[in-house]
């Protein structure tokens, strides 16, 4: 009881004798846990939208006005036929029609004007099991157009590609900054925590020549590295809590079709995991800074 | 209470500091270390602290060989050793109460623990009066006394003091001289590395002389040196 008091006050002295760097040090550390907090937020919620996306992955296929039915069906079959296909779907011009009307109804930005004739074709929808498979599909697709049979194929899976693009570049490059960042913070804390141990050097000699543990000469700065971290961590929640609202909304409306909102348990999944990092790098810096110092 | 055997400590560029260097000093003898600058005297009581390993031979310290101690138990060696400096190594933010208490906090004592034993201590070299100094507001002398507190605090069976007497004046000198022998007649044993031949002289104690890292004389009931030069 006696010892954590003692490793208490005194790794809040430390923290407090020499503010600016302290302060500076939170800072950096705030700023790297805020990134994370963002990577793990955009990757989680662009993880979300591609599993939304490749389950409604379509490729349309519109058909000639005058193809055979006998035609359509065996073009049907063959599509069926392919492993990366799991469900076509032949819609007539007026089921289309109807469709259009309904999604018209919805959003005032839309109106149908006349509704008499109906330029529409008929058309097979084609549901893929996996987004990455869509243009080898839709490529073999294009070789029928003109052949009497298909008009024209429509690959809508851009919108896929582009943010499974976006995924993998934010997955590496957002790995990679974090990295990076991690490196900084943990030299930041390591010069932190060394500036500390220089001021109490002398404190530390006598410590050693009375005979105290290592642990209990380490355990005042490794606390104070995981103060940083905390306080630290605690900014960023902090901003994330603020920020997340319009952040989201912006992406939202940004990516449009994605309906993402995230869960309570995510959320805390996410605090858990900034302030996990925090304490991390905060201890593990204040640790290397100590050993380093002691091993002289 | 400290024995060595045949003991070598060489430093990287070949510097011999001690060489085959075999003591045996009892429990409760006060002995003298003696020697010229750089005759291994610091090197001797640093080995004794395992503040470095010899290269080669053997030390027992309160009969542990303390050359094959694992490092985590270093600091209960520690534990039965206090230690004097010449520079008294006092923290110059703490009272003269916080320093003696400071080496009882260190190795976990409680507050109680400490509120009975630094007193006592201080009564004992006599800084009753002065438990809540500064350093900077005692004499050399006072300080001195302060850092002997702390170094016996904890009632460790050995005493080890480098140069306790190297920074103050003669009279001062002996008002602790005469300190270390109560402790020494309190059965701890101790010692004690100086330069000091009137104290030497004076206290006719047993004399180890150490020269370029040899022992060149051991004897009981000495003086600083057979032709010594004052």
């Amino acid at each position: 009881m006696r010892r954590l008091e003692y490793i208490g006050t005194t790794a809040a002295q430390g923290f407090w004798r020499n503010p600016v760097m302290s302060l500076a040090s939170t800072f950096t550390v705030g700023l790297m846990l805020l990134l994370f907090a963002f990577f793990l937020a955009t990757d989680r919620g662009l993880q979300a939208a591609v599993g939304v996306l490749e389950s409604k992955v379509e490729l349309a296929i519109f058909l000639e006005d005058n193809a055979r039915v006998s035609d359509v069906l065996a073009l049907r079959a063959s599509i069926e036929a392919d492993p990366a296909v799991s469900r076509v779907d032949y819609i007539p011009k007026d089921q289309a029609m109807a469709r259009l009307v309904d999604i018209a109804a919805k959003r005032p930005d839309i109106q149908i004007v006349d509704t008499s004739s109906n330029p529409l074709q008929d058309s097979l929808e084609i549901k893929l099991a996996h987004a990455q498979d869509a243009p080898r599909v839709a490529a073999s697709l294009r070789e029928e157009v003109g052949k009497g049979i298909v008009s024209d194929v429509i690959d809508n899976p851009q919108v896929v590609d582009k943010l499974l693009t976006i995924t993998r570049v934010l997955s590496f490059g957002g790995l990679a900054v974090l990295a990076m960042m991690l490196i900084v913070a943990l030299f930041v804390i390591v010069n932190t925590i060394r500036i500390a141990v220089h001021a109490r050097r002398d404190e530390i000699e006598i410590m050693k020549l009375v005979g105290a543990t290592d642990w209990f000469v380490r355990w005042p700065f490794i606390l104070e590295g995981m103060l940083v971290g905390a306080l630290g961590a605690v900014a960023a929640t902090l901003v994330v809590l603020v920020a997340a609202g319009p952040v989201m909304g912006a992406m939202v409306n940004f990516i449009e079709i994605l309906p993402l909102s995230f869960g309570q348990t995510f959320v805390w999944q996410l605090v858990g995991s900034v302030f996990a990092l925090a304490l991390a790098v905060g201890g593990g810096g204040a640790m290397l800074s100590v050993r380093a110092h002691l091993a002289k | 209470m400290i024995k060595t055997i045949n003991v070598n400590k060489s430093y990287r560029g070949s510097v011999h500091a001690l060489r085959d260097v075999s003591i045996d000093i009892a429990k409760g003898e006060f002995v003298f270390l003696v020697g010229p600058s750089g005759s291994g005297k610091s090197t001797f009581i640093r080995l004794m602290l395992r503040e470095e390993t010899p290269t080669s031979g053997e030390i027992y310290v309160a009969g542990k060989n303390i050359g094959q101690l694992a490092s985590w138990k270093v600091p209960m060696l520690r534990r039965n050793i206090g230690c004097v400096f010449q520079d008294f190594k006092l923290l110059p933010n703490k009272t003269v109460f916080e320093n003696v208490g400071f080496a009882l906090q260190v190795i976990g004592r409680s507050k109680d623990v400490i509120a009975k034993q630094v007193p006592e201590i201080l009564d004992l070299v006599g800084l009753g009066s002065k438990s809540h100094h500064l350093p900077d507001e005692l004499s050399g002398g006072e300080q001195q006394r302060v850092s002997i507190a702390r170094a016996f605090v904890n009632r460790p069976q050995i005493l080890l003091a480098d140069e306790p007497t190297g920074n103050l004046d003669p009279a001062t000198s002996v008002d602790i001289m005469k300190l270390l022998d109560r402790i020494n007649r309190t059965g701890t044993t101790v010692l004690m590395a100086t330069h000091d031949h009137a104290i030497v002289d004076a206290m006719r104690r047993r004399v180890i002389e150490l020269e370029g890292g040899i022992v060149v004389r051991d004897q009981e009931r000495g003086v600083y040196g057979y032709g010594a030069q004052v």
